[in-house]
């Protein structure tokens, strides 16, 4: 199944392939060069809390690489992944990112650190002027703040405002029907939660003009017990709830909440409930949470994509997470836009980089563009739906066209003095 | 700040039936874990790093026996018997040789013993969260008293707690194991001089703490979610509680939990962005007053 | 040599010459990365000492002042863009005051007491470097890279002036703290650290010596985090937790406490096992603690105190044997 589905993109690496072959052929002395691996350093997680981050980042990269490789690599040379752990510290990150590049000889940098370490890793690519692709951080401001911009860095991973455009459209449909009308959120108190949260509460207001956010619970991140949040919240008799928890944060409250018998009162909205892993930990998932899609192999329905999860599956034996599409996504980038430069230099592939589109399972229409003035990915699938406690497990995603989304961005970007 | 949203609870009987169960339940898990620490450091004079790595297991264990046999008396055995065997070899092995030593080492054990557990955890289970379920006897809406919600389960939870406060209280000031065990605390060298093996007492205390805290684990592991490195967050707060309380005393533990779990409702009312800032607030106000903690016995 | 202060000023120079030549050697960044490194933590890990090995009191809560630093220096720097000597004082200057507040309420209480009070003023600071955002960048840190205006001719821009520059800090640190412990301030403390009781009837005020040591750990802190900020270029609310304290801890026991040099060798020790570990293996918790509890338990103490004290017990021994003759004989008298 994997196979027929990838066989356009394998016939065009293989053509590429042999392009280079017949370069080699005709000019012998660039055949040593070629003959060696182009090493890519690969920061991340594997350790604590969150080491899920790193395993399944490194998976499905790993997955990808092994399929550019099969196809010639890039620029000739094959791609090795050179995986380190950072432990989620920042000082570790800047120390494990420029000790690839300056020590293991790695020429690009796939930067797959969470939140802080990945602005960590940003001021290296400063320093030293390497290639970057950032592939966990969903913070805005990594690519939508002027001042943090590089011409080396790139972020290939979905954003925040995004997300709360596309939410924010869909809740506001319901909260109009319904005439939902008292909300309260619960989110964890750092910056991805605090600003996603407000700007999910922005659109919502936007566009179901009736609403009012009544009761605010701000749990800190990783925080074991939440019953002081849940109690906060039922105090206020909200109709609606929304929270950005994400992973084992997020099982624990529905967990504690569901005992409370919470979701009996309450419609629940929880961004990150789409992702295979919350929605099969949870042993008795409260049906109708309203979701985003972190991955579902069912969306976009196209085959491509779920053969790309079910590769995935058959692979590794457990789903792919939210980071593992982001991390495939970030080196088919680096493979197609080596492809475009026809070269393995960081500053040629940034080049080609810059508003490259290539087709993709994880795209609203089968495209991922690399927007060339702020370069972060768009067009890549966004939608919510409401979620079930088996397969499919969201049964019909709601999207909201991209041309809609880059409107309400620009105006964001404006309000928040980026643009 | 909110402080209006306090004041409002503060009147309201439903509210405050509300805040105060759900600061009990907090209270009772951190209490159970900081039974066994403070008892550990009464007796053994060590500030024991390692006591969240048994809640850990305790959690983990749980989590297979119920999923193995449907039973969550079983799974709470298991969880207790299990971190309590995984005690005794920790014991055996490795904290009898630091007793007495540098407090520098004693610490310096107990954290490579933290990291090889978190570690055996992750290889056993996997690195991914994971989440036990509810038993299906709590699987029932909550309660209403005076207005306030509680859940069944929290009601066995507090329960269980105490009535466990109550039999371990009543040990130590009853039976001979407890009378042993009060002794060693006050004068190690007279207990030994009597005759009564040390080492093996040491173990004793040590092994019920573990079975206490993996207990805990197993109260907890329906509603939180398991992960290598959730013992670490219980042990700092439990840490906070024996401060408070004052490291060795039973009450202590048991006030400082109870306070600790009222100051985080509560304070997730008034102080939503500050409550835990609070806790530590509140450690550092107990102790800058009375510095032996509430119910500690003044150093000498 | 003529006094043990000269002697120790001549021998920090000889460490820089050291170090400074050592860019010509080798090419090697990684190389120069870990002693830039080895100077931000081993600033931290010394200063933690003054208080544990000189003055017996364990701080929990040290990162304060490493966390401090960073933040301090960076905010300077990125707000106003003044020299960075200047800043580099201000930035001491701003701890210094931290620490005397913090330590005024702290150095009374005792032991494990000390301990937790200090954590608790820690994760107050940290929650406040995560709450006030507008200043602090809230958790997702100082962003957007410290300015290194070029001063003096020189330019930290460049890794290896900046190497340059952070190993004459991390001398003159060293240097400056030796000083502290071997002048008649050092023995007081030390004396506070053996028998407050009776240093008190003795004449000094041990509140005073207990809180002068606590301010000037709380400012070598802080350089060690300037030199942390230098490298990473920002400052992240991690270096104000308590792991950051831990991790000090955790150096100055490996190293030693003993030995004013313990924790410098402590901090070439960790960053060696870290760097190691993490690359070889993917469970390094379970391949770092097993080397820990080798350390631990085989040695019993720091690294550099076993060393010292074997050496000292072996000449012992050697005197011992070149003495028996006599001893021999006392013992004789004695008996008889």
């Amino acid at each position: 199944m994997t196979k027929t589905s990838w066989t356009s993109m394998n016939r065009r690496g293989f053509l590429a392939a042999g392009a280079a072959a017949a370069g080699t052929v005709s000019m012998p002395w660039v055949a040593s060069a070629q003959a060696k691996t182009i090493k890519v350093g690969f920061p991340t997680i594997l350790s604590g809390r969150v080491a899920q981050l790193g395993t399944s980042s490194r998976n499905a990269a790993q997955m990808e690489v092994e399929k550019v490789n099969a196809a010639g690599g890039i620029g000739g040379r094959a791609i090795e992944l050179v995986v380190r752990d950072t432990k989620g510290q920042p000082q570790e990150a800047a120390r494990v990112a420029r000790e690839l590049v300056n020590s293991d000889g790695c020429e690009l940098l796939i930067d797959a650190e969470a939140s802080t370490g990945a602005f960590a890793v940003h001021e290296v690519a400063r320093d030293l002027g390497i290639l970057c692709i950032h592939t966990n951080s969903e913070t805005s401001s990594l690519s939508a703040d002027p001042k943090l911009k590089l011409p080396n860095a790139f972020r290939c991973a979905r954003q925040g405002i995004h997300d709360s455009v596309v939410g924010g459209t869909y809740a506001a449909e319901i909260a109009n029907a319904k005439n939902l009308t008292r909300w309260a959120t619960c989110s964890p108190d750092y910056a991805y939660g605090r600003d996603t949260t407000a700007e999910f509460v922005m659109y919502l207001k936007q566009f179901a003009p009736k609403v009012e956010v009544i009761s605010e619970a701000w749990p800190k991140i990783f925080q074991p017990d939440y019953t002081e949040a849940i109690t906060k919240i039922l105090q206020a008799k909200p109709q609606a709830l929304y929270s950005c928890l994400w992973g084992g944060d997020l099982t624990s409250f529905i967990d504690q909440a569901a005992i409370y018998a919470l979701f009996t009162q309450m419609q629940f909205y929880a961004v990150n409930m789409a992702d295979y892993t919350a929605l099969t930990a949870v042993k008795n998932l409260p049906a109708g949470i309203h979701s985003g899609n972190r991955y579902i192999k069912t969306f976009p329905a196209t085959p491509e994509n779920a053969a790309w999860g079910d590769a995935y599956k058959a692979k590794y034996g457990e789903f792919p997470t939210n980071w593992a599409w982001q991390n495939a996504l970030g080196v088919n980038f680096l493979a197609e836009a080596a492809k475009k430069a026809n070269s393995a230099d960081g500053k040629k592939i940034a080049e080609a980089l810059r508003g490259l589109t290539i087709k993709s399972p994880f795209g609203a229409d089968g495209t991922v563009t690399m927007r060339a003035e702020d370069q972060t990915i768009v067009g890549y699938a966004v939608g919510w739906g409401t979620t079930i406690p088996k397969e499919p497990y969201v049964p019909e995603m709601k999207s909201v066209p991209w041309q809609r989304i880059f409107e309400l961005e620009a105006a964001w970007k404006k309000s928040k003095g980026f643009a | 700040m909110d402080l209006n949203a306090l004041t409002e609870c503060l009147v309201s009987t439903s509210c405050m039936v509300t805040q105060v169960t759900s600061g009990f339940i907090i209270g009772m898990l951190l209490f159970l874990v900081a039974i066994g620490l403070t008892l550990i450091f009464g007796v053994m004079k060590i500030v024991n790093f390692t006591h969240g790595a048994f809640y850990m297991i305790g959690a983990y264990l749980a989590m297979t026996v119920f999923q193995a046999t449907g039973s969550y008396t079983l799974a709470l055995l298991g969880a207790a018997i299990g971190a309590c065997l995984f005690g005794v070899v920790v014991e055996r092995f490795f904290m009898q040789r630091i007793y007495g030593g540098n407090v520098l080492m004693q610490l310096l054990v107990c954290y490579a013993l933290v990291l090889i557990l978190d570690d055996l955890v992750r290889i056993v289970w996997g690195p991914e969260f994971k989440s036990m379920g509810m038993p299906d006897a709590f699987r029932v809406p909550p309660l209403f008293i005076l207005g306030g919600i509680v859940p069944p389960f929290y009601l066995f939870l507090i329960a269980a707690a105490l009535a466990i406060a109550v039999v371990v209280g009543l040990a130590i000031a009853r039976t001979r194991f407890g009378k042993t065990i009060r002794a060693a605390a006050h004068n190690p060298a007279m207990v030994s001089v009597l005759g009564i093996n040390t080492g093996l007492l040491f173990t004793g205390v040590f092994a019920l703490g573990c079975l206490l805290a993996g207990l805990a684990g197993g109260l907890a592991a329906p509603v939180r979610s398991l992960t290598p490195g959730m013992g670490f967050s219980i042990l700092i707060e439990s840490f906070i509680v024996t401060v408070i309380g004052g490291m060795g005393s039973i009450l202590g533990a048991l006030v400082g939990a109870v306070l600790i779990g009222l100051i985080r409702t509560f304070g997730a009312l008034g102080f939503p962005l500050f409550t835990e800032a609070l806790m530590y607030l509140a450690m550092a106000v107990v102790l800058i007053v009375k510095p032996s903690g509430l119910f500690g016995r003044e150093a000498a | 040599m003529k006094s043990p202060a000269l002697r120790d000023v001549l021998f920090g120079l000889a460490a820089f010459l050291v170090l400074a030549a050592l860019p010509l050697v080798t090419t090697s960044s990684a190389l120069i990365d870990f002693v830039i490194r080895c100077a931000a933590l081993g600033l931290f890990a010394t200063s933690l000492n003054l208080l544990v090995g000189y003055g017996g009191m364990v701080s929990f809560g040290h990162g304060l002042f490493f966390g401090m630093g960073a933040y301090s220096f960076g905010i300077i720097m990125q707000r106003t863009g003044m020299p960075i000597p200047l800043a580099i004082l201000l930035t001491m200057a701003v701890a210094a005051l931290v620490a005397l507040v913090v330590g005024a309420i702290c150095v009374r209480l005792k032991e494990i007491y000390f301990a937790f009070v200090t954590l608790a003023f820690q994760m107050l600071v940290h929650s406040v470097i995560i709450a006030w955002t507008p200043v602090t960048g809230g958790d997702q840190g100082l962003r957007g890279g410290i300015p290194r205006p070029s001063f003096l001719g020189s330019n930290l821009a460049d890794q290896k002036q900046l190497y340059l520059f952070a190993a004459a800090l991390l001398v003159l640190g060293l240097l400056a703290m030796r000083h502290i412990v071997s002048s008649p301030f050092g023995y007081t403390l030390r004396m506070v650290r053996d028998n407050p009781t009776r240093a008190g009837f003795l004449g000094v005020d041990v509140y005073r010596t207990r809180l002068t040591a606590f301010v000037l750990a709380g400012v070598f802190a802080s350089l060690g985090g300037v030199v942390m900020s230098l490298f990473v270029s920002g400052a992240y609310p991690e270096f104000a937790f308590w792991t950051m304290s831990g991790e000090a801890v955790f150096i100055v026991m490996l190293g030693g406490t003993a030995a004013f040099l313990g924790p410098m060798v402590g901090t070439v020790l960790l960053l060696l096992l870290n760097d190691f570990v993490t690359r070889i293996a993917e469970h390094h918790g379970l391949v770092l603690g097993a080397v820990i509890l080798l350390f631990a338990l085989g040695l019993r103490k720091g690294l550099l105190d076993f060393v010292l004290d074997w050496r000292a017990a072996r000449r012992t021994r050697a005197e011992a044997v070149a003495g028996t003759v006599v001893g021999a004989d006392k013992m004789e008298r004695i008996a008889t």
